[in-house]
């Protein structure tokens, strides 16, 4: 009897999943159909894959978008963590008198809608030439992540041992060189998963970016929502760009499973 | 790192004093003055720039008329228009309500996977699979492949069913919105819970046990409380997130039909970057930080004790 009953519910658990992943599955099949075959319904399973619509999607400007969300999600994340990552050591190794303003303030500024900042962002970015510019919207993003690189880092870094802080910073090596060279590596794994986290908030940026480019900026979210309003219609070709779309955040998710928990709640939560 | 953990535990009861006795000065200021100077520069600054903006009349589709000084006028304007209650109403009822059914599924989802069984990685994998996929790109795959009412998946379910299509996105515009928001923000909550799940302390379970509760009776007495502050945490960030909705409200309804699917944030895109209202605009960009700073001034309390083990 309590064998039956968690067999059933084992199956259970297979059907929800089936049926909560069912739009990405669809999504991921349909752009290696022929367009013909890909609004017929119930979607057929059994198809020779063809390659043709992302192809096309990539050679008629695609890879354009693709390219500027690269740029974009190395670029935001490169700097975020420069910036991020000496404050979250700072916060974490020393006693400062107002550590806990510093920190909650940071917090703020994350819970703080973007929204309610555009205006004067665009206004301002339109006079310093930076509107529809990558480096413009690195820019943003660096604003966006670094909080995030803050909280994430300070609790990877609260962590280590004190033995091995003050290890690295006795034999007579200057700061920088015990940090970089000892501490570093320390945490490399919070770095990783920091570094990812803050890669996928980029990628899937979608405000900023509709917000501040047109054309010459323009990132893979932006291109999706403009593709859908051309497009929407061919949905082997709309899968394809989609596919292209979320590929890289989806991946990196799946690789940071384990330590996004900590990332998203900001390190309240373990 | 598994030794490094250990460590830590043995090394953490007195590490502060410790540190507080260490001969090296720490460059402190120039470690955090960038990251601050630079956050603020470009987060903080434009809102004070937004409050200076709303109290202006300013239309850049008008570029004769300039930028003039207005008082209150934008204020007065969005608050006696009904539009703008509407749009109030739809923020709230879209983040209550996709954050209610956030918490069913999560916790449910969080249950069936606090359990041993064969293949749960690849479960819980592809439960955690929306909560990467692009807002824009979410919108687009459910508004044209599941719920358009003629080509759609769920058109031709209901049609298997002999019932007819549902015009979802014309007919119940927020309450479908909110199902995306849902599908896309449960992962979120699962993780969390499941991390919640998976940190009740043995011995308070094997306790409950020796006391003779039932599964049930140690669901409620030993498990819930200890969930507590992971769904507090789990809330408390989903607001913020899912109130700041963008992305699907665009690909989707555009916040149409008429306000009917409109939340704050969308209004605020609709007044400045459609209707080029800047002064307008920045009126509801402050009506956002006012209403975001009360909420979080009620919610602060538990927010500083919810954040409190990573402040001390």
């Amino acid at each position: 009897m309590k064998r039956m009953l968690s067999g059933g519910l084992t199956l259970g658990t297979y059907l929800i999943a089936l049926i909560y992943f069912f739009p990405v599955f669809l999504m991921l099949i349909t752009g290696f159909k022929l367009e013909g075959q890909a609004a017929i319904m119930p979607p057929t399973l059994w198809f020779t894959p063809t390659l043709d619509n992302f192809d096309l999607v990539w050679n008629s400007g695609a890879a354009k978008f693709f390219q500027h969300s690269i740029i974009v999600t190395l670029g935001s994340t490169f700097f975020a963590m420069l910036l991020g990552v000496p404050a979250a050591y700072a916060l974490a190794m020393f006693r400062l008198k107002r550590a806990d303003d510093i920190l909650f303030w940071f917090i703020s500024t994350k819970m703080m809608p973007v929204i309610a900042a555009i205006v004067p962002i665009y206004l301002l970015f339109r006079n310093l030439g930076l509107l529809d510019t990558l480096a413009g919207l690195i820019l943003m993003g660096i604003a966006m992540n670094v909080p995030l690189v803050i909280w994430m880092m300070r609790s990877f870094f609260k962590e280590i041992p004190y033995d091995l802080i003050e290890a690295s910073q006795v034999d007579g090596a200057s700061g920088w060189v015990g940090f970089i060279k000892i501490t570093l590596p320390t945490v490399r794994p919070g770095l990783i998963s920091t570094a990812l986290l803050c890669a996928i908030f980029a990628w899937n940026e979608f405000l900023l970016g509709v917000s501040l480019t047109y054309t010459n900026a323009a990132t893979m979210p932006v291109y999706m929502a403009t593709f859908m309003t051309q497009e929407g219609l061919f949905w082997a070709k709309m899968s394809a760009v989609a596919t292209i779309s979320v590929l890289p955040a989806m991946v990196l998710g799946w690789f940071t499973q384990k330590q996004l928990v900590r990332g998203l709640t900001m390190g309240a939560v373990k | 790192m598994e030794t490094v953990n250990k460590q830590v535990i043995t090394a953490k009861p007195d590490r502060s004093t410790e540190r507080r006795k260490s001969h090296f000065k720490p460059p402190v200021k120039r470690l955090m003055l960038p990251s601050i100077i630079f956050v603020a520069l470009v987060t903080q600054i434009p809102f004070l720039i937004t409050l200076y903006f709303s109290l202006h009349q300013w239309n850049l589709m008008r570029p004769d008329l300039g930028r003039a000084f207005a008082g209150f006028a934008n204020y007065k304007q969005l608050l006696t228009s009904a539009s703008t209650w509407s749009v109030i109403q739809n923020t709230f009822v879209l983040t209550v309500g996709a954050l209610l059914l956030c918490l069913m599924m999560g916790m449910a989802f969080a249950l069936l996977l606090n359990r041993n069984f064969f293949a749960k990685g690849l479960v819980r994998t592809m439960l955690i699979t929306p909560f990467f996929i692009m807002p824009t790109v979410t919108g687009v795959i459910w508004k044209n492949m599941i719920l358009d009412p003629n080509f759609g998946f769920l058109a031709y379910l209901s049609q298997q069913l002999g019932a007819g299509p549902v015009e979802w996105l014309t007919h119940h515009p927020l309450l479908t919105i909110m199902m995306m928001i849902a599908w896309q923000w449960t992962p979120f909550f699962l993780l969390v819970l499941l991390a919640g799940l998976q940190s009740v302390p043995e011995d308070a379970i094997e306790a409950s046990m020796l006391d003779g509760a039932g599964k049930a009776g140690q669901f409620i007495h030993v498990t819930l409380p200890h969930l507590l502050r992971y769904i507090e945490v789990a809330s408390l960030l989903g607001i913020i997130f899912i109130m700041q909705e963008f992305g699907l409200i665009y690909v989707t309804t555009s916040g149409g039909p008429g306000y009917a699917s409109t939340n704050l944030t969308f209004q605020v895109y609709r007044t400045g970057f459609q209707g080029w209202d800047i002064g307008g605009a920045s009126a509801v960009g402050v009506i956002i930080v006012v209403l975001s700073v009360l909420m979080m001034t009620l919610l602060f309390k538990f927010l500083r004790r919810t954040f409190q083990g990573e402040l001390s």
